[in-house]
């Protein structure tokens, strides 16, 4: 099956004949099964589904962190096929942010360290990445909280802080795997909005797996998954 | 924030998990330094041999006796500068062995023209060769026993019948460290000349010590001296002193392996404590390890960072261990000499330390391979999913 939408501009996400199947011992469980996708650059589209239908497979796939069992994944012109585990570190460090359900700090590191995290990665001086850090800092509303640990604070803080992780290193590519599936609506109001943000005003491509309607209302286009299946 | 702040603040994590698994490390690198001395110890002597120095002992034995005439004989060999003798008396200063320390008879003409480490004030020197039973102590047995110049010694004989008693004319050191200075050594004319000795006794030493002019032909100076005696009723072997040395060690050889075995065990338990604890550590850590790979840390660089805490952790072992090992060391052989007689200074070697704590830190390291493999390993979409 296939939902191959035409979009206005140059596609960030390109998935042709895509499927996937996991072996667990001698069982092979096919999770994706022939998904044809493009997402264009600046869209903002969320997957719903039930659990076990691929959601969270296709965003391994979309960003690197898995590769398909066949087909073709291309991401900002890049087949990912092509790179090994080395160059596909290298890659999701410069073009892909991440949004986790629990938002995946590193508890004994401050707000501003968390931040920091992709920045090691990058050839910024000391003085600069800490530039980065407060102005993504600042634009998710937390430019109070550098020096607080994610223990403590909220649920709702603590997404924000891994919201401004995943653009601190203006990557092209923001990937959400259920960002309010842990939060109270007004923390999950508070985090739409800054997707919002990114999506309107710095044109950033989101990609957002949710469970949560409202959730998906935010974005330009929602895709169902069902059975490993695009609907 | 940098890559070794990362690694700190995963350390810290668990500070108590960190502080026992240190300490664990801490004294398993001090029972290695400690039971590393002991074999040392029986070594110590063999290491303080001289190269220009021979041994010649009988080639039967050396506890059976070779002749006074002897003398004479090797001296006049071309490469040999000096030659002297000693005799084992074994001596006690009462009726156990107790207060146990060596007792030799030497020739007090001849002795330091052979032995030049041991440093014995002219005056004293003097008065002890003018007095047939004079005696010399080590400055190390001297302390034990608060003995001085003009102090009267009287030794049980366990070889030689009979108490014997000894005028100290003086207190000898050590040229250099490492030189044993927990002796008592008198005259032989003292034991020579007694009455006391039977016919068959007389005229006997335990070993001729030999001085070579050039070490290069020890070999053969010690040939020259064996075939000397070819076919006498005593005939020699002669060894570099080292050699007759490790002799003794060789005796104990089967004590000598097993502590060495239990050093080595020592290090593959650190290596478990340390794996188990960085094993741990990384498994309670597999989503935050799997977020580092998503945001595009490499494997190497988490690699990197789970060997810098394992180094860490065997620095830090290291260097609480060097630093209460040689405290243990200087305990024990307190409680040995107050039994077995005094022990020489400096038991743990510098060089000691250095292995046992670069064996530390290799052995952490090694510990933290496995874990390290096992973070990396673990696709980074499944480990996103664990939770804590």
């Amino acid at each position: 099956m296939s939902l191959d939408a035409p979009s206005a501009t140059a596609p960030m996400v390109r998935l042709q004949g895509v499927s996937k199947t996991y072996r667990r011992g001698t069982v092979e469980v096919p999770v994706l099964a022939g998904v044809d996708l493009t997402i264009g650059t600046g869209a903002f589209e969320a997957f719903m589904g039930p659990s076990g239908s691929g959601k969270s497979t296709l965003l391994n796939l979309v960003s690197g962190l898995d590769r398909p069992t066949t087909g073709v994944v291309e991401v900002a012109g890049r087949d990912l096929a092509e790179m090994d585990d080395r160059e596909l570190s290298d890659w999701r460090a410069a073009h892909v942010g991440f949004v986790f359900q629990l938002y995946n700090l590193i508890p004994v590191l401050t707000a501003a360290e968390n931040v920091e995290l992709p920045l090691l990665l990058t050839p910024l001086t000391r003085g600069e990445r800490r530039q980065h850090v407060a102005a993504a800092l600042e634009l998710v509303g937390l430019g109070h909280r550098v020096g607080h640990r994610p223990p403590q604070m909220s649920g709702g803080e603590q997404q924000r802080v891994a919201i401004a992780r995943a653009i601190v290193s203006d990557p092209d590519l923001i990937i959400a795997d259920e960002p309010t599936g842990d939060l109270d609506r007004k923390a999950a109001e508070a985090v739409l909005d800054l997707f919002g943000v990114l999506h309107r005003d710095l044109h950033k491509t989101l990609v957002m797996v949710t469970h949560d309607p409202h959730a998906a209302e935010r974005a330009g286009r929602v895709h169902h998954l069902d059975k490993g299946v695009l609907q | 924030m940098n890559y070794v702040g990362l690694a700190g603040r995963d350390l810290m994590r668990n500070p108590l998990r960190l502080t026992l698994t240190v300490l664990a490390g801490a004294v398993g690198v001090t029972a290695f330094i400690f039971l590393s001395t002991v074999v040392d110890m029986f070594y110590y002597n063999a290491r303080a041999a001289q190269v220009d120095r021979l041994i010649v002992r009988n080639k039967v034995s050396f506890t059976q006796p070779l002749p006074l005439s002897y003398y004479a004989r090797i001296a006049a060999l071309p490469g040999v500068t000096s030659v002297t003798h000693q005799e084992w008396f074994g001596g006690t200063l009462g009726d156990t062995q107790k207060d146990f320390f060596a007792n030799f008879a030497i020739d007090a003409r001849t002795f330091l023209d052979v032995f030049p480490e041991f440093i014995v004030p002219p005056a004293q020197l003097a008065a002890f060769r003018g007095d047939p039973c004079g005696a010399l102590v080590g400055e190390q047995l001297a302390r034990r026993f608060g003995w001085k110049a003009g102090d009267r010694v009287t030794l049980k004989g366990q070889l030689y019948p009979g108490d014997w008693t000894f005028n100290v004319h003086g207190i000898y050191r050590g040229a250099r460290p490492g030189v044993d200075t927990t002796a008592l050594v008198f005259g032989y004319r003292c034991l020579n000349e007694s009455d006391r000795l039977t016919e068959a006794m007389k005229d006997k030493v335990g070993i001729y010590a030999v001085r070579v002019d050039d070490p290069s032909r020890s070999a053969e100076v010690a040939a020259a001296i064996d075939h000397l005696f070819d076919n006498s009723p005593f005939p020699t072997k002669t060894e570099s002193e080292k050699a007759f040395q490790l002799g003794f060690v060789a005796m104990s050889s089967a004590i000598v392996t097993a502590v060495r075995v239990v050093s080595s065990v020592i290090l593959l338990i650190i290596l478990l404590v340390i794996g188990n604890t960085l094993a741990m550590g990384v498994r309670e850590r597999t989503r935050d390890i799997a977020t580092l790979r998503a945001l595009g840390f490499r494997p190497r660089t988490v690699v990197a960072l789970v060997l810098a805490e394992s180094s860490f952790i065997g620095l830090c072992s290291a260097a609480l261990g060097v630093t209460a090992a040689p405290v243990l060391v200087s305990l024990f052989a307190k409680l040995i000499a107050s039994r077995f007689g005094p022990m020489p200074d400096h038991l743990t070697r510098w060089h000691t330390l250095w292995v046992s704590a670069l064996a530390a830190v290799a052995v952490a390291l090694l510990a933290g391979v496995g874990p390290a493999l096992r973070a990396v390993r673990l696709p980074v979409a499944e480990g996103l999913r664990k939770v804590a």
